[in-house]
């Protein structure tokens, strides 16, 4: 099954409520505030929203907790009064808000760690994989959209090549890299976050999906740019093919690539989590998915916000790309409402 | 009476010549080396790494590195020194009396004295501190007693016959580490008495121990005595069974756990890797039949699930003889209470399964040939939780479906849920079926969990009986020390369980693999646990 559909819940919330400030409001002060309290809405939804959906899904804490271990009124009393479950739930959503606003993210009911420590030890691998794979996405939808736009056996094979990779699933093709590079080529380690050879493999496994949807879009933006009037202008400068479309082209089809980029890195961090496990590599999917299941609330929650948080940043990065990227939209914001 | 006593002499010589041969192997005459570094590629990674509270038993090869218990076992089932060199229990059974070593300490330099075990029994009763498991053994202890540096007496309120198994199993943890704040996530923190102490814990990636060159406390059945021969042993955490098979065979990895039927192939009989395999202790996969709940709270529906299944079929054609068929409520390889005389005893019989169902009113079929009764179709649900959905199951669940509609007209109806469905629904008893085994070998201690009543420590009884013979049985098994005693009232529950009540239909015994490059010397399982065994015995040929 995909994880990755179901985490994207989160971003439609985060994007329209960010262009709703950014749009309604003018200057740059009013700009950054509209931005931070927007972010902040954000966070304080995603917190809310896990805290209920916890709750909603089946199975008590407690019952989880305990398993299929011996229960008696006294372990279920210690469990209790361990992780505060005997408030009433309102109460605990509100400790609960109060104690991060401190800093305090809690402990993990299942790892018994604390949930700030777990989430900085998962991070980093999990930021490496991310950009990692971000970095093969990107290369490999500029290469295939600007070799095949508007050739048509080019186009026709790299549209084959595409729709393998998108439509193969991210185990098949993490086994597969495996087999191939690990197992009978030996070029690469299977095995965790120890050194650069050992995220080729992961990257590969991750990124090249993402590159392929990332480059039908941009290959279509491309070919839809050439053959606007510019190109043609710009044809009869003497430039080369290659050159326009590199310099020219790419521009104008990165709007829709770049909106879909940014939207789709988010989900990379739920993606992670098949190939987390089949690189063995430790890293916030896995960890995220065992405590989802567990309904190890601290875990889930302290997840949420870090979630929130890069979907806030990536829709901000996102917005000034479209301002370098496209001048008309630079001039005011006004203008741009119109 | 006598106090029983055991005798170091003899049965420690005894035991080893015993576990000679199943250890280290008897193919190799070589003199062990000592040095170098192992990479273990395990499918499980620890939850915690407190041993006392982690009860995951493929966690168990990793953490018996660092720590040790009280008494070892033999494959026949005896106790042999360890962290202890003598035992005893007074005539009424209710008193325990371990003598301990004098030479060991804690890898945080502590030394190890009966405060010191003393201590990891007084907290293990505390819920606030380990939870369920203070509910177990530990909660028939009425006082833990350091009489003085190297004697602890532990009183029981009355007694318990698996008591022994479980005092002799428990991990002693420095009393230090009961301070630490890193207690029960475990880790190089607690401190242990193992051959290996905990060097780094990368969660999500690795575990790796650095040897205890202190370590001269061996018990009397390991391969050899002194410290362990590697360096440094690392356990790598590798899901995927595919993926361990290639990190062995490309040689990133020595050894790995968890080798699926498919890929034995590849080690068995390959001259440059070992392959061995253990039969599980604990149940079987079995089917528990819910008595609480829709048409099987009727016996005769029941009994003809059971007849109504070719077991031994469908076992050879899904697992392509790799796996062996069960027949009873614990595995073969429970050597103290597994009664043989129930294999054969029942079995396919379609006949006798139609027979059964027309009798209970189930005798009319709806178009799709299933059996109705006042126009209901007789409808079984299975519910398997998704966390303990391995080794084909699912494969074989979908046989036994077919085979169900096929040979009965019973409509199997499979449900793959996840942990919170299941839990409510195991709680609640909303399930036709639940299928499940354990894998520890705990001195009949599981029967009880599987067939006492839910609210007096039957927390697996899948089956929901709460029939009082039962647990009548279970209590008088649990006050004898009569071995022989209990192995009867045992062998009466498997019977009435599964001939007369039909609670369960076991399916296949689960067993551990364990493959590794031929290089690794000393690699095995456990005796009598059956688990597959730390590190302390291997060594690398050069």
């Amino acid at each position: 099954m995909d994880s990755r559909n179901t985490s994207v819940a989160t971003p439609v919330p985060a994007f329209a409520v960010s262009r709703l400030f950014r749009l309604r409001r003018n200057g740059l002060t009013a700009q950054i505030a509209g931005r931070i309290g927007s972010g902040l809405l954000v966070l304080w939804a995603a917190v809310t929203l896990s805290f209920v959906s916890v709750h909603l899904a089946p199975g008590d804490i407690v019952s989880l907790l305990i398993g299929e271990q011996l229960r008696t009124p006294e372990v279920e009393a210690a469990i209790r009064a361990e992780w505060g479950l005997d408030e009433p739930l309102p109460a605990q959503y509100l400790s609960y808000l109060t104690r991060v606003l401190h800093g305090d993210f809690g402990r993990s009911y299942i790892l018994q760690t604390e949930v700030s420590q777990l989430v900085l030890s998962q991070i980093l691998p999990t930021l490496k994989l991310t950009a990692a794979a971000l970095f093969v996405a990107i290369v490999f939808a500029l290469v295939s959209a600007v070799l095949s736009a508007g050739r048509r056996v080019p186009r026709s094979i790299a549209g084959a090549l595409e729709l393998t990779l998108v439509s193969t699933p991210s185990f098949w093709l993490g086994i597969l890299l495996l087999y191939l590079f690990s197992f009978t080529l030996k070029l690469f380690p299977v095995s965790g976050d120890r050194s650069f050879s050992a995220l080729v493999l992961p990257a590969l496994a991750l990124g090249l999906p993402l590159g392929a949807v990332i480059g039908q879009v941009l290959r279509q933006g491309l070919e839809r740019a050439l053959e606007e009037p510019f190109a043609l202008t710009v044809r009869s400068w003497g430039t080369s093919e290659f050159v326009l479309r590199l310099r020219h082209g790419l521009r104008h089809a990165a709007l829709p690539a770049v909106t879909l980029t940014g939207w789709l890195v988010g989900s990379l961090l739920s993606g992670a989590v098949i190939t987390e496990s089949v690189f063995g590599r430790p890293g916030l999917g896995r960890v995220t998915v065992e405590a989802v299941l567990g309904h190890d609330m601290p875990v889930v929650l302290a997840v949420a916000i870090l979630s929130a948080l890069v979907y806030v940043t990536l829709s901000t990065l996102v917005d000034v790309l479209y301002l370098w990227l496209d001048p008309r939209l630079r001039s005011d914001s006004r203008e741009a409402v119109r | 009476m006598i106090t029983r006593r055991m005798l170091l002499g003899g049965a420690g010589a005894a035991a080893l010549a015993a576990a000679a041969p199943g250890r280290a192997g008897a193919q190799t005459k070589e003199a062990p080396v000592k040095g170098g570094s192992l990479t273990w590629g395990v499918e499980t990674e620890p939850g915690t790494l407190n041993p006392h509270l982690n009860g995951q038993a493929k966690a168990k090869l990793i953490l018996r590195n660092a720590y040790e218990t009280l008494l070892a076992r033999t494959p026949d089932g005896g106790y042999v020194p360890w962290l202890a060199k003598d035992y005893a229990i007074s005539e009424d059974g209710r008193t325990y009396t371990f003598t301990l070593r004098d030479d060991v300490s804690f890898h945080d330099g502590e030394k190890l004295d009966a405060a010191a075990v003393a201590l990891n029994f007084t907290k293990l009763k505390e819920p606030a501190y380990s939870g369920s498991i203070s509910a177990g053994h530990v909660s028939h202890v009425s006082e833990a007693l350091a009489v003085d540096a190297r004697t602890l007496v532990l009183k029981l309120s009355r007694v318990y016959a698996p008591f022994l198994d479980g005092a002799a199993g428990l991990e002693i943890l420095s009393p230090k580490s009961f301070a630490s704040p890193q207690l029960k996530a475990g880790g190089p923190d607690i401190a242990g008495t193992g051959p290996f102490r905990i060097e780094r814990y990368v969660k999500g990636q690795e575990i790796r121990f650095v040897r205890n060159a202190a370590y001269n406390w061996a018990p009397a059945n390991a391969g050899h005595q002194g410290p362990a021969y590697l360096d440094r042993v690392t356990y790598r955490f590798l899901p995927e069974a595919a993926v361990r098979t290639g990190a062995l065979t490309s040689g990133q990895v020595d050894v790995i756990e968890g080798v699926s039927g498919n890929d034995a192939g590849l080690f068995k009989d390959n001259p440059e890797f070992t392959y061995q395999s253990a039969l599980n202790t604990g149940t079987p996969y079995t089917l528990y039949l819910n008595v609480t709940l829709g048409p099987t709270e009727d016996v005769r529906v029941r009994q003809a699930v059971l007849a109504a299944i070719d077991v031994e079929r469908v076992i050879r054609s899904v697992y392509r003889g790799e796996r062996q068929r069960a027949w009873g409520i614990l595995t073969p390889a429970d050597t103290d209470f597994y009664d043989r005389s129930i294999e054969g005893s029942y079995g396919f019989d379609p006949k006798r399964a139609n027979r059964l169902l027309d009798e209970a009113g189930w005798s009319s079929r709806d178009a799709e040939g299933f059996r109705t009764r006042n126009g209901q179709r007789l409808s079984v649900e299975i519910v398997q939780s998704q966390a303990t959905l391995r080794d084909q199951r699912d494969v074989l669940l979908q046989a036994v479906q077919a085979q169900a509609r096929q040979n009965a007209g019973l409509d199997i109806v499979l449900r793959y849920v996840d942990a919170g469905t299941y839990t409510t629904r195991q709680n609640d008893g909303q399930y036709g079926i639940i299928p499940n085994s354990t894998t520890t070998q705990e001195n009949g201690v599981t029967i009880y969990f599987h067939y006492l009543p839910r609210n007096k420590g039957g927390s697996i009884n899948y089956s929901r009986t709460e029939a009082p013979e039962i647990s009548a049985w279970l209590d008088e098994a649990a006050s004898t020390l009569d071995a022989k005693k209990r192995f009867d009232i045992y062998a009466r529950l498997q019977r009435f369980a599964l001939l007369e009540q039909a609670y369960g239909l076991p399916l296949y015994v689960p067993d551990d693999q364990i493959a590794a490059s031929a290089r690794v010397k000393g690699v095995g399982f456990r005796p009598f646990k059956r688990l597959p065994e730390n590190a302390y015995d291997i060594w690398l040929q050069a």
